[in-house]
């Protein structure tokens, strides 16, 4: 059983979702859901799929009517002063789609006018995301990554405080995914507060400041990655390069206290222990007569953590 | 300049429907169409009828065609944008679902108010240069309240686009609703005249009062009264009635407007309940 630990007040939240419930057809997507972003954070999401997070994502921008619960973006209601709010949110849907009739220019301009953006922000931004060739091309030519990239610049345009990317790596190539990620790391340095769902875990370590876990519409887990494994006792691995890898190393080093774990794979043994322990690990190797080339720590990675969180609440 | 979202939306509708030239396309289509109704359609002279013939002979087409013109343009307005993932996006934006329902239906409106206007009105001016006496108020007449039939079915279109979850549910929809209202409720309603009057009381044109309120429930039926009354028309010898003392053309004009103002409130509230 894991117990969630409230975060502590001390911040003017930005994101407040509070007891959040959506039920489709008597099943619960979303079951009683709370959580608090607060400015500049980065709040990472994830979930297996059919796990809720978009319904929670198309819930805090209005897009589906709610059971019971709260939602505040900056302090107002999205239920009651929705048209106010939206003023400040950028959204990155997870189906990207555009007017495929439109230019990139004339969709981007069309979103531009209805947030009163400045028409030039369009262009600047086509160009920030490496559309320039396709300013004056339908966006029913462009491709997925295309239009994913077009998306987060809609996303962007009019400068929003609070920004919502739900999977905002599908369908990108590598350069593509580096540039988003840089791009929301950039927005946050300017000020903004981010919502990012994704299943792709090792993007969302990289970039976020905490995370939520949600898994069959309960919100099992929310903290940043370390406070979780150190929640789940997840040790950090050493992962030792030796010249040669003999049962007697394997051996030696399974014996210490502390030791949880030991994989080996060629000539890499992977320690899972206390980070005490890590000098009795090397001592150990050199006694067995094991010839040490490389030596790597490796915190708990947030793909252990969302396993065990997820597995747990099964 | 700061522009409603409503008028943005409607904007871009607009511009949508110039760009794919379908305001070129039915603007043309009526145009011909009174031009050939005015000049071929008269069975006792020929040549160019006047404006009062012309609009005699251009009810029945109007019938069939204004409604499905404004069911096509109207029927995917909302889920389309649904289906196709656009609608997130632009409830996302500072506006609200109902600005997003009048935003649609003043646009596509406007869709179907130009092409009328230019159509019928062009048409309109080259019969009045070659016709003697033209009746230019009941020409006008004629075209806001083929105007109005349009919005009419229009704001039905678009409350079938926001009942529906599907696109070709909503087409579907819409091609049923035609049916009914230009060939299983006229059918009902002659059934139900000849079962009260008789086929002796039919072919002489007896039409009891209650028949004529029954017929209001059919929007073209309104339309035709509408512009029988109000351009004291002759269809083919069924001027012989007299309508209800209450009649006259401007409850039609607003019961037409009423139609207008109930589907665009049920389509507004329906939007509001859905889930995107």
């Amino acid at each position: 059983m894991i117990i969630i630990t409230e975060e502590k007040n001390n911040y003017s939240y930005v994101i407040e979702v509070n007891n959040l419930t959506k039920i489709y057809e008597k099943i619960k997507a979303v079951n009683n859901v709370s959580f608090k972003i607060k400015q500049r954070e980065i709040f990472g999401f994830l979930g297996p799929n059919g796990a809720g997070k978009t319904t929670t994502i198309k819930a805090i921008l209005g897009l589906i009517t709610i059971n019971s619960g709260d939602i505040k973006i900056n302090g107002l209601g999205i239920l009651k002063d929705g048209k106010n709010v939206k003023k400040n949110i950028g959204y990155l849907p997870e189906k990207v789609a555009f007017y495929d009739n439109l230019t990139a220019l004339q969709n981007l301009n069309f979103y531009a006018e209805m947030k009163n953006a400045s028409r030039n922000q369009c262009k600047t931004l086509i160009d920030e995301f490496g559309l320039s060739e396709w300013t004056n091309k339908k966006v029913g030519k462009f491709s997925k990554g295309m239009i994913q990239r077009l998306g987060m610049a809609r996303a962007i345009l009019g400068n929003p405080s609070v920004l919502i990317l739900d999977e905002p790596s599908g369908g990108l190539d590598p350069r593509g995914v580096v540039l988003i990620r840089d791009k929301i790391r950039e927005m946050r340095d300017k000020g903004v507060t981010i919502f990012v769902s994704s299943h792709i875990l090792s993007e969302i370590q990289e970039v976020c400041d905490r995370v939520g876990i949600i898994d069959k519409g309960v919100l099992v887990a929310k903290d940043s990655v370390s406070a979780l494994s150190g929640k789940l006792d997840l040790k950090p691995k050493i992962s030792i390069e030796l010249e040669k890898i003999t049962d007697k190393v394997v051996k030696s080093v399974r014996e210490i206290k502390g030791v949880e774990k030991v994989d080996v794979k060629d000539r890499i043994m992977d320690v899972s222990c206390e980070p005490k322990t890590k000098s009795k690990v090397i001592i150990a190797i050199e006694k067995a007569g094991g010839n040490i080339i490389n030596l790597k720590t490796k915190e708990p990675s947030l793909e252990e953590v969302f396993m065990r969180y997820t597995e747990e609440s099964k | 300049m700061n522009l409603n979202p409503m008028f943005i939306i409607a904007k871009k509708e607009i511009m949508d429907n110039i760009r794919n030239k379908w305001i070129i396309i039915l603007s043309i289509i009526f145009f011909l169409l009174t031009l050939v109704v005015s000049y071929f359609g008269s069975l006792y002279s020929e040549g160019w009828q006047d404006l009062g013939i012309t609009i005699s002979g251009m009810m029945n087409l109007v019938q069939f065609l204004v409604p499905i013109i404004a069911l096509i343009l109207g029927y995917a307005a909302i889920i389309g944008e649904i289906e196709r993932g656009s609608m997130s996006a632009l409830l996302s934006q500072p506006t609200s679902r109902l600005e997003i329902v009048l935003g649609k239906f003043i646009g596509l409106g406007s869709i179907i108010s130009i092409t009328i206007i230019m159509g019928f009105g062009i048409a309109g001016i080259i019969i009045a240069l070659n016709v003697a006496n033209t009746n230019f108020l009941d020409y006008l007449i004629f075209i806001a309240s083929t105007i109005l039939l349009g919005l009419v079915f229009l704001c039905l279109a678009i409350f079938f686009s926001t009942l529906f979850n599907k696109r070709s549910t909503a087409m579907g929809g819409a091609i049923l609703l035609w049916f009914l209202f230009n060939m299983i409720l006229p059918i009902i309603f002659t059934g139900l005249l000849a079962m009260s009057v008789g086929l002796q009381g039919l072919i002489e044109g007896t039409i009891p009062e209650w028949y004529h309120y029954l017929t209001l429930i059919n929007p073209l039926s309104i339309y035709g009264n509408l512009n029988s009354i109000a351009l004291n028309l002759s269809f083919g010898g069924q001027a012989n009635f007299t309508y209800p003392s209450i009649f006259s053309g401007g409850l039609m004009a607003g019961l037409l407007l009423l139609w207008i103002v109930i589907f665009l409130l049920l389509s507004i509230w329906r939007f509001n309940k859905k889930d995107i």
